[in-house]
């Protein structure tokens, strides 16, 4: 016996979620209690059975969530670009009204 | 009816059920089904969707490239990072997706001899080069501005692992567009010699720009289309570029080098003069100014690596 890691997809195209794992003897049959465990009720999509030793998980801290600042990796890390904007369109509309004067 | 007038018996009832087949899935995919590795595919969908998902990887791998060039020449510390960061984003974009070309049957060796001997093609704005700080800004506002647009429509592709690949994607794109957006804004906010850098870096690219979604392609005649690997026209897709970014581009003060670009009030739709698409031809199949030498340094890199894949991958 031995366990079987089990992923679920709930919508067409959609991820495969983690949801759980079976004991079975061997792949055949952890695909069956899969099926008997995980859909019951036409949840499922399809589900993906991997031997759980075949799994590693990578939980290292200091590299995944390292204590740098790296807003600058995201778009709301570019929240200046909204006053930017509203400087450039300020100057250019001053220099429109300058010119109008000029012109009168 | 062809199934009939090529023979009888097994090879029949072979070719019939092949034909059924295919015309249950086309219909499937037309429907909004969404396929997956294992499912059976007809021939012509495999082969588009390794050609689709092949071009879009080598795009995202030759997109680091003019990119590159600008780490070393970063006007800060900030944007050395920033900079640092969207390349690596690319090539990991790269990564995930030669895993689905994998998955759909053609091996990365391949996938590299045909990138590197010019068989298999790149994105158009890739084959130019880099002459200034604010063509960094460009392709990251507009490049990359174009590039979320054709792949938000890829979000409802009928190839179910190319849609989860371009949620991560998609979602990774937006924050390239507001790094080379905030380039560009500093620039037009800045000195007369950073506007007119800006300026003329926008009057190059602008013609590569209106190329990139590809030429005017009747939906009825585009086969991509109608598998639905890719969900928009291509003049769908422009004039949707053409609608958000254009308004954005004047109001920075900027002109656009195309002087019957306009939208037509009665049509809602943007007139604009035509690119000459011989011209994107001709650049897509390696006469670009930058082409040579880019498939070179590509060349040479996956040259020089050839020892570190053998010993890490036993090759």
């Amino acid at each position: 016996m031995g366990a079987f890691v089990v992923f679920r997809q709930e919508e067409p195209g959609g991820a495969f979620v983690h949801c759980g794992s079976v004991d079975a003897p061997d792949m055949e049959l952890a695909c069956q209690y899969a099926r008997d465990i995980f859909s019951r009720r036409e949840d499922a999509q399809r589900l993906w059975v991997a031997p759980q030793e075949a799994i590693r998980e990578v939980a290292d801290g200091d590299l995944l969530r390292p204590a740098l600042d790296r807003t600058y990796r995201l778009g709301r890390g570019y929240r200046v670009t909204v006053e930017k904007r509203r400087r450039i369109k300020a100057r250019i509309a001053a220099r429109a009204e300058a010119e109008q004067g000029e012109a009168v | 009816m062809r199934a009939q007038a090529t023979g009888g018996g097994a090879a029949m009832t072979a070719i019939l059920t092949e034909e059924t087949r295919t015309e249950t899935f086309r219909r499937d995919v037309a429907d909004g089904g969404v396929i997956e590795t294992s499912d059976w595919m007809p021939e012509e969908y495999r082969r588009r969707l390794i050609k689709f998902i092949e071009m879009h990887a080598n795009s995202e791998i030759m997109g680091a490239l003019p990119e590159g060039d600008w780490i070393g020449r970063a006007p800060s510390l900030k944007r050395k990072l920033a900079l640092s960061a969207k390349i690596q984003d690319e090539v990991g974009h790269a990564q995930m997706l030669y895993r689905l070309v994998e998955d759909l049957g053609k091996p990365r060796p391949q996938i590299f001899a045909d990138l590197t001997s010019g068989k298999s093609k790149f994105h158009n704005v890739f084959h130019y080069p880099t002459r200034s700080w604010a063509d960094v800004g460009i392709i990251g506002w507009l490049v990359d501005g174009a590039a979320i647009i054709s792949q938000s429509a890829l979000l409802r592709s009928s190839y179910g692992p190319y849609t989860r690949v371009m949620k991560r994607i998609c979602w990774e794109e937006a924050f390239h567009l507001k790094q080379g957006e905030d380039v560009c804004l500093t620039l037009a906010g800045g000195s007369a010699l950073q506007r007119e850098m800006l300026q003329d870096a926008l009057t190059r690219w602008w013609e590569p720009l209106m190329m990139f979604h590809g030429p005017p392609t009747p939906p009825e005649q585009d086969g991509d289309l109608a598998w639905r690997i890719k969900t928009k026209p291509n003049d769908a897709l422009r004039q949707e570029f053409l609608d958000r970014y254009v308004p954005q581009i004047w109001e920075l003060g900027l002109t656009i080098p195309d002087p019957a670009l306009k939208k037509d009030v009665q049509t809602g739709r943007w007139r604009y003069t035509e690119p000459d698409w011989s011209r994107l031809i001709a650049v897509v199949t390696g006469s670009g100014p930058a082409s040579a030498q880019r498939l070179g340094f590509r060349r040479l890199t996956y040259e020089e690596g050839a020892w570190l894949r053998a010993v890490t991958m036993n090759a």
